[in-house]
């Protein structure tokens, strides 16, 4: 849900049901490291609602936009980290295996 | 009184022998002396959360 | 004021910018080297930790001339992973099965939310509901119950359902175990091997009321369709615990135990017990650095003070000896060595900030390193779930 106001889009809060400083945090961080962003923060209102607020202002796009490109950018992000460690761990495999024939053979 | 009394069987703590009472029986076993005994157990599934 | 006077103004302020273009501490897009250890290091210091935050604001160098927003191609150029190690194996009653990794250029962040949902949000399957039809053991119902919903169940969870409030269960979210002992003379332990796999569902039949139709199947507590043995996933690899030695009650003579434990899908943010990790957490890597010379006295001091072996001594030129940084990465941060008077002079004690040396010690149900890659791409369907939700 977003609560911006009609004359004003640079600026809205983001009210995410079901999150916490999980996904909250990691968002913040990619939002800012965007330069359109002036200001971003999240809160979470009471510890018992599942329920996190993220307020982005930005220094003139509109927010719900720069909100949705922080989010690609945080999918992209580990989207790598994915292929990433997918490939270090079979390259891992691979070399602790050849590692593991040679002791054997050299038995 | 209106209702004879029930014999009740009961599990000797501590040898596990099956002792049958009825009111105003010494409450100890038959088996080994043991004056700790249980009440049997209800044989209906009883159904707990693993929390 | 004349012409001359503001030209001759004019003329002084060429030079004073020329002069302070030149002065080596103004930065050409880049930080002055102390700025920007502080930016990527946490100093550790004898009092307190010194430079904690992490700088992610784009614009936070923007008056010195220096971008600091970070873009995905430079993430995707400075991001490395290296697999330090993966240990599978049981032994006895050793049982390994945990991995170690360095992950480099990432921000405390995305670490952190990664540590974060493999705790509590990379699904497993637990014992859930337990139906006792016996128990005259000394190990009270509810407790007994308990110590079963923490078993540690060696099965793939993306091979079930979740099951909601309403679902009766069936062979795609429940996995039924059976337990059934009795302790004829002595003591007797029973072990989580004395679970048995109930491939077709449960076999305990629901007290119907005596008076309905009495020619009609016994109904039992699951509804399975089909064996789970005849799935093709199950057939030659049984459903089974991970550990078979793990102590569930002690009976005494003639005490007995008789009850259905019937396991579902779950996350650790419900309950503990569906967390797929023992513990998965990560340190900074520890940089520690000689700002001088130590030599002969102080060089063995040094080494003697470090509880971790992190310093060694190498003999230099005519029988002097040098101490030396051999083992950084040993290094817990005790602080030891920059303890005593001058000490914090002559050894710095950091963190790199952007450096996670990860460990993710797995329960049993999925390896180490799929577990992890499982967590990212929770963390990609929750960036889903609110574009979706946004647009």
């Amino acid at each position: 849900m977003e609560h911006g106001s009609i004359h004003e889009s640079h600026a809205s809060t983001f009210s995410l049901a079901d999150e916490d400083h999980t996904l909250a945090n990691s968002v913040r961080f990619a939002l800012n490291q965007d330069p359109r962003v002036s200001f971003c923060g999240y809160s979470i209102p009471h510890p018992s609602d599942a329920k996190v607020n993220i307020r982005v202002q930005t220094t003139g796009d509109p927010a719900n936009e720069v909100f949705k490109d922080a989010l690609q950018d945080l999918m992209v992000m580990c989207q790598h980290v994915r292929s990433t460690f997918e490939k270090a761990v079979v390259d891992h495999k691979t070399t602790s295996e050849s590692f593991e024939n040679m002791s054997i053979d050299s038995k | 009184m209106d209702a004879q009394p029930e014999p009740v069987s009961y599990i000797c703590g501590d040898c596990g022998m099956e002792n049958t009472l009825k009111s105003g029986d010494v409450i100890q076993c038959r088996e080994c002396g043991y004056r700790i005994l249980y009440k049997k157990r209800t044989r209906r599934i009883v159904q707990y959360e693993a929390r | 004021m004349s012409s001359d006077t503001i030209s001759e103004l004019d003329a002084h302020l060429e030079e004073a910018k020329k002069r302070i273009m030149n002065m080596p501490e103004v930065p050409m897009g880049k930080l002055p080297p102390h700025l920007q250890r502080q930016r990527t290091r946490v100093f550790c210091n004898s009092d307190a930790p010194t430079n904690t935050e992490g700088i992610q604001y784009s614009g936070a160098y923007a008056s010195m001339g220096v971008d600091n927003s970070v873009r995905l191609d430079q993430f995707i150029k400075n991001f490395k992973v290296e697999v330090i190690q993966i240990k599978h194996h049981v032994d006895g009653n050793v049982y390994d099965n945990f991995m170690e990794f360095d992950m480099i250029g990432i921000d405390a962040a995305l670490a952190n939310a990664f540590r974060r949902i493999l705790i509590s949000e990379v699904p497993t399957m637990a014992i859930e509901k337990v139906l006792i039809a016996n128990n005259t053991s000394v190990v009270q119902d509810e407790v007994l119950s308990h110590r079963l919903g923490l078993i540690p169940i060696s099965v793939d969870p993306r091979l079930f359902e979740y099951m909601s409030e309403n679902d009766t269960p069936n062979e795609k979210n429940t996995i039924v175990f059976k337990l059934h002992v009795k302790c004829t003379h002595g003591r007797l332990t029973v072990r989580s091997d004395e679970l048995m796999w109930l491939p077709n569902g449960s076999g305990f039949t629901v007290e119907t009321d005596p008076y309905s139709d009495k020619k009609s199947k016994p109904k039992t507590y699951t509804s399975f369709s089909c064996s789970q043995d005849s799935l093709p996933e199950f057939s030659d690899n049984p459903i089974s615990l991970t550990h078979s030695d793990i102590i569930i009650a002690k009976l005494g003579p003639k005490q007995e135990i008789e009850l259905e434990a019937h396991a579902v899908k779950g996350i650790g943010k419900t309950h503990a017990k569906w967390s797929p990790v023992a513990t998965a957490w990560y340190r900074m890597l520890p940089e520690v650095e000689l700002l001088e010379e130590i030599e002969d006295q102080l060089a063995e001091e040094l080494v003697e003070k470090c509880p971790v072996k992190v310093f060694d001594i190498e003999d230099i030129a005519n029988g002097k000896k040098r101490a030396t940084v051999a083992r950084p990465r040993a290094c817990t941060l005790c602080r030891e060595c920059i303890r005593g008077e001058d000490w914090e002079n002559r050894v710095a004690l950091r963190r790199v900030k952007d450096h996670f040396i990860f460990t993710i010690e797995s329960t049993g149900a999925l390896p180490p390193d799929v577990l992890f890659t499982e967590a990212v791409k929770i963390l990609e369907d929750k960036c889903e779930r609110i574009l979706s939700e946004l647009s």
